[in-house]
């Protein structure tokens, strides 16, 4: 019995460093795109953020702060006037964070003042702008 | 039909109306509505977010003819915060093929992702009676969905028409998926009307 009983613990310690060792690579790659290119602490959903990330790479991530986006019906022309940029890959918008998440390529220059314009045209106001490169 | 059935049935009819009078810019959206006064196709546009132009093609039951009215919404005042949203909207209609027949009127509304506030007062003139209608309405999100999830707002309605001395107030449902918005309210004597929008 003890030799059975030191059977399992040699076999299942690996397999618990395995597990641990899988949990802080995802955990780590979750809290690779905290951060913006400017440094500061990246304001979003983190699941939601890696959710929208699972397919890109290299790409540009444009995080807007938006006033107003309250309901679903109303932030629906968001989405379709960024759609209609052809520079803007894929889109998302966080109705709880008040956030939109803009995926550009890496040679596009993410315009604040474009954007502002897009989400102005929807009749909500962008209040912030944060840029995380993948 | 007595009289207060005939109001009840005419005051009823701005609930389609008031629901989202104006798109994001250069959208359209196409409403349609039935109930027992009247069933409406309106198709309108919004040049920008702050205005809209359309045309509605009313089969009205209580002047039992058919016409259109030329419609236009303007967003005179929006707040916008980071959890909420105030409009006023001013809006006017005419039939071209009547002058007489027109209406006007101001609307709002404040909102968040939870409660919904709204008013409205409308004043309608025709070559059978001018009247006005004026309603409060407030609801509740019971849950707060995603981004593309079902929606739905259960909502409370309480209208007032001048041809009638007696407020009514009725239940409205609202559910909205991606760019289709349906509406159902319920009086115990107009019985059910709905509403459809779909937000090209």
């Amino acid at each position: 019995m003890k030799r059975l009983l030191a059977l399992l613990m040699m076999t299942a310690g690996p397999s618990w460093a395995d597990n641990h060792d899988h949990h802080m690579q995802h955990s780590h790659e979750g809290h690779v795109h905290e951060t913006a290119v400017n440094g500061e602490a990246l304001e979003v959903d983190s699941k939601r953020f890696d959710a929208f990330i699972s397919d890109l790479s290299g790409v540009q991530i444009a995080v807007v702060s938006v006033n107003g986006m309250v309901c679903d019906f109303c932030a629906r022309g968001i989405e379709k006037t960024f759609l209609k940029d052809s520079s803007v890959l894929k889109i998302d918008v966080d109705l709880n964070q008040g956030k939109v998440l803009v995926a550009y390529a890496q040679d596009v220059v993410v315009d604040f003042q474009d954007i502002e314009r897009k989400i102005l045209a929807n009749g909500q106001n962008a209040t912030g702008l944060q840029v995380v490169n993948l | 039909m007595g009289i207060k059935l005939l109001a009840l049935v005419l005051c009823f009819g701005t609930l389609h109306a008031d629901a989202r009078p104006i798109s994001y810019s250069g959208g359209t959206t196409l409403m349609a509505f039935t109930e027992a006064s009247k069933d409406s196709i309106y198709l309108h546009y919004s040049p920008t977010y702050q205005y809209s132009i359309g045309v509605e093609g009313i089969n009205d039951h209580f002047l039992n003819q058919r016409y259109s009215h030329l419609r236009l919404t303007y967003l005179v005042n929006r707040k916008n915060t980071a959890r909420s949203q105030r409009n006023l909207y001013l809006q006017t209609g005419v039939n071209p093929a009547d002058l007489a027949n027109h209406f006007y009127g101001v609307n709002g509304d404040w909102e968040t992702r939870r409660w919904f506030t709204g008013f409205g007062y409308k004043e309608t003139k025709n070559s059978l009676e001018d009247y006005t209608d004026q309603y409060v309405q407030v609801g509740v999100a019971p849950y707060l969905g995603e981004f593309g999830d079902l929606h739905t707002w259960l909502m409370l309605k309480t209208k007032k028409s001048s041809l009638e001395d007696e407020w009514s107030t009725f239940p409205v449902l609202k559910f909205f998926k991606g760019n289709l918005l349906i509406e159902f309210g319920y009086h115990e004597k107009t019985e059910w009307d709905a509403h459809i929008m779909y937000r090209f």
